[in-house]
């Protein structure tokens, strides 16, 4: 009797164990603090990305931060101090395009995003090879995606600590991204 | 009414005329019959039936069911017990890590973790539960009633708060401990500073412990002030059970500040509601009053059981009854009010207006007052008396000579100039476990070495006991004593590391081996308590000559407590007791039935019928838990929990309401008598 209870107790505990495992294969709450520096002499690379339909340069590279909340946090933080919103606003836009919206230009994908911050676009939008870290680039792009809800909600960031001029990342209802054509705006004459 | 009868004439409660009650020939066979003039024959009967009345369930589904409460004070012991080791191994952790400069044996981010979720164990998962625990156990035994009153409610507070812990232990070990420290400040704890789900985690911890907290102070109140022995008039209430009583209240009065306070943080962060962001119009200092509403009183929610156990402990080994019974009762009653007023003087670092510094230092130095008096009626009840130093008095001796210390920093930490001084250094840290592990930890030892017998029939050894006092209270100086002048050379607390050039090595190093002394003195607390359950001396029921009713007890307590509840003749119950030890008789063996009786003069009111053993207790648990856990992740969880909820209290309450207690064999008019009372009573 009191051994059945005994391996009752120890197979269900085995259960758990199995289930802790699991679920602690969740990447929401690492946190790096130390991200690998980026080369400082960086190479002059030609971009190849095009506008509009053309077809996208195939990047295998993996968003290595989209499933974590802190560096979905600080991404947030750096879009305010690199100056993002300096063009960009909150997301809704200013003398750059919304990133709050489902249009994108250039692509959605986090790889996308990261060579927009990279190699810089037409027509405004500056490099920052060389600048900033590859990983605040990933923290950023993660953050920029975000803003349309395209990450998971216990990953996005909540509300700010400040007056808010949209609702919290993490509430934001998901668009799906349309592949916008280049903007009038921004044509050669 | 239920009669009483006493051999020697009238017992005390009923010398009241009004309250003259009239024998009912309901149980002729008990009738008019005094303990001593019982037929031996009936009185096995009466035993066997309780004992089946009052069995619990067989088997897991029994675990989860049982209403004993002393069965769940137990587990609420042994569970609290168990976080406070887990807390104990991270102040270990801690100690390691700070023992040299320059350390890298935690990392920064674990360390946050680590002391966030050490406090909050402590604070939560050990202090508050384990005094409510001892209370569950010891309240009605003390005041002579077969359970508590509200055996159901009590079973859920334990599921509650196991549930808590569990996703507190769980969430730590996967990398999402809460790391903002204890009492989760914002702006640092809100959704700007807090990435993740690690102080939604904290949050909803909370409210499960202070569900947990207010279920037990409900259990306790009912019980002392409807559910006590005749005689036991509220001016003979042992001090343990005033103290629990008192402590009750605090529980009511400050917890739901507590969980307001977590929710809102929650709702901050989960769902933009702006509370505490000062840009749209809310505040942050807000979140800190409503914290320390209750944090404050939360101290003395610790540390009143723990004057309990040390009145209790006093009196026993005194050999002597309490010096200043009166004052000291007006003293725990003072302590409870003034505790209430004084929380700012957490806060003397934020802006505060002159009034108001000047008052909360003023209030912060009356508590002194109430402390003060009850030591000295300690030391005059021991003043002389040929004292019989055993463990549990040890741990009291020592519990005054560090509380006294604690106390003398916290009136150097209620005056504004000194606080600022040394906010937030370790001279807090050491204030703060002076005054707790001082306070509370300390008289818990003492309590567990004193009512260990009773529980278990079995005594620990005092051999053993001593090395534990010894260890654990020169490792404990040891520990903190140097924090104090650390705090004063500036150390920072929650600092994870430090140079070398600060000249805060050495004593960091004294207090980490110190930390290795009382953690082998609580270890072997545990050697002892195993060997004990195997080898220890068997108890008897009253190894201690001690004067409270569960004295009178076998150890342990048979499920029913009492075969009949006594009639209390004194203050010191057993030793007051006459020769003929009047009992209460009449009291059906054949369904959980006990007396009720009036709130101060404890004159029989009616028979009352205990609900018995329920999953629905479980359920309701499992309702909150999803409400609580799932709501950290969506609010709709909130929504989908109010159905289950809803769903179990119907079962609860309309489902089959206890008719398992309910002996069939029983003539009718027997099993209608306690609803025939309530019928009087209410017209």
């Amino acid at each position: 009797m009191h051994s059945k209870k005994a391996k009752f107790v120890s197979r269900n505990g085995r259960a758990l164990l199995m289930l802790i495992v699991v679920v602690s294969a969740c990447k929401r709450e690492q946190r790096q603090f130390d991200p690998p520096p980026t080369t400082t002499n960086p190479a002059i690379v030609q971009s190849e990305l095009q506008p509009g339909g053309a077809p996208q340069p195939q990047t295998s590279t993996k968003s290595p931060v989209e499933e974590n909340a802190n560096a979905l946090s600080d991404g947030k933080r750096l879009f305010s101090l690199y100056n993002c919103t300096g063009c960009h606003a909150n997301g809704g836009g200013a003398i750059g395009p919304a990133l709050m919206d489902e249009t994108w230009i250039y692509g959605s994908d986090p790889a996308s995003i990261h060579s927009t911050i990279v190699e810089g676009r037409p027509n405004g939008m500056p490099s920052f090879r060389g600048k900033i870290s590859d990983y605040q680039v990933w923290e950023l792009s993660a953050y920029v995606r975000s803003l349309s809800g395209q990450l998971r909600k216990d990953v996005a960031p909540g509300r700010s600590d400040d007056m808010n001029v949209h609702r919290s990342e993490q509430r934001v209802e998901r668009k799906t991204p349309q592949q916008s054509t280049i903007p009038k705006a921004a044509e050669q004459p | 009414m239920t009669e009483i009868t006493g051999t020697a004439g009238v017992p005390p409660a009923s010398r009241n005329a009004s309250t003259e009650v009239t024998a009912k020939p309901s149980n002729s066979a008990f009738h008019e019959v005094g303990r001593d003039g019982r037929d031996p024959s009936e009185d096995e009967r009466e035993i066997k039936e309780l004992e089946r009345v009052w069995a619990c369930p067989p088997g897991i589904y029994g675990w989860f069911t049982d209403t004993d409460h002393k069965a769940i004070a137990l587990r609420y012991v042994v569970t609290a017990f168990v976080f406070f080791l887990f807390g104990g191994i991270e102040a270990l952790l801690m100690r390691i890590q700070l023992a040299r400069p320059e350390s890298h044996f935690l990392s920064p981010d674990l360390y946050n973790q680590v002391f966030t979720v050490h406090g909050t164990t402590m604070m939560f998962l050990f202090a508050v539960p384990i005094m409510t625990a001892v209370g569950i156990y010891l309240v009605p035994l003390m005041v002579g009633t077969r359970d508590v009153a509200f055996p159901r409610l009590n079973n859920y507070g334990y599921f509650v708060y196991l549930i808590g812990g569990i996703l507190l232990y769980v969430s730590f070990f996967l990398n999402t401990g809460p790391d903002a420290g204890w009492f989760a400040y914002v702006p640092l704890s809100g959704p700007g500073y807090s990435p993740g789900k690690r102080v939604d985690i904290w949050a909803q911890m909370i409210s499960f412990t202070e569900i947990s907290a207010l279920s037990g102070a409900v259990v306790v109140i009912g019980t002392v002030f409807k559910m006590r022995a005749p005689g036991m008039s509220l001016h003979r209430l042992p001090l343990f059970v005033w103290a629990q009583l008192v402590t009750s209240f605090m529980i009511i009065f400050a917890m739901p500040a507590v969980m307001l306070a977590s929710s809102l943080l929650a709702s901050d962060r989960l769902i933009d509601t702006h509370f505490f962001n000062p840009a749209e119009g809310g505040d942050a200092i807000l979140y800190q009053h409503m914290f320390w509403f209750f944090g404050h009183p939360e101290v003395y929610i610790i540390f009143i059981p723990a004057l309990g156990f040390v009145s209790s402990i006093v009196i026993t080994f005194s050999r002597r009854r309490i010096f200043g019974y009166t004052a000291m009762v007006l003293s725990l009653i003072a302590t409870a009010f003034l505790g209430f007023g004084l929380w700012v003087h957490h806060m003397f670092a934020t802006p505060l207006p002159q009034l108001g510094q000047s008052f909360f230092t003023a209030a912060s130095m009356m508590i002194a007052i109430p402390s003060g008096v009850q030591i000295f009626c300690w030391i005059a009840t021991m003043w002389g008396a040929k004292l019989n130093i055993k463990t549990p008095l040890l741990f009291v001796l020592g519990f005054v000579a560090i509380f006294v210390l604690g106390g003398l920093t916290g009136v150097m930490l209620a005056s504004v100039p000194l606080d600022l001084q040394i906010h937030d250094t370790f001279f807090v840290v050491a204030h703060l476990h002076y005054v707790l592990i001082g306070g509370a930890v300390f008289p818990l030892f003492g309590a567990f070495y004193f009512w260990f017998p009773k529980w278990t029939g079995r005594m620990l050894s005092e051999r053993l006991g001593k090395w534990n006092f010894w260890l654990m209270f020169i490792g404990f100086n040891l520990v903190f004593f140097p924090m104090h002048q650390l705090g004063l050379k500036g150390m920072p607390r929650r600092v994870y590391t430090y140079l070398p050039e600060t000249g805060w090595a050495s004593l960091n190093l004294l207090a980490s081996l110190g930390a290795l002394v009382l953690g082998i003195g609580v270890l072997i607390f545990i050697v002892n308590f195993f060997w004990a359950r195997r080898f220890g001396a068997v108890a008897g029921p009253n190894p201690w000559g001690a004067d409270t009713l569960e004295w009178s007890l076998t150890s342990p307590p048979p499920a029913y407590n009492f075969q009949r509840i006594p009639v209390v003749e004194g203050r010191n119950a057993l030793w007051d007791q006459s020769t003929e030890a009047p009992v209460v008789v009449g009291l059906s063996s054949t369904k959980r039935e006990t007396l009720v009786s009036s709130v101060v003069d404890a004159v029989p009111e009616l028979r009352y019928e205990l609900p018995g053993p329920s999953i629905w207790p479980l359920l309701l648990a499992l309702a909150t838990a999803e409400t609580f856990i799932v709501g950290i992740f969506t609010p709709w969880a909130f929504l989908v929990g109010a159905v289950l909820t809803f769903a179990v209290f119907v079962g609860w309450f309309f489902g089959n309401p206890n008719y398992e207690n309910v002996d069939a064999k029983q003539p009718p008019d027997e099993t209608n008598f306690a609803s025939e009372d309530l019928r009087a009573e209410e017209a």
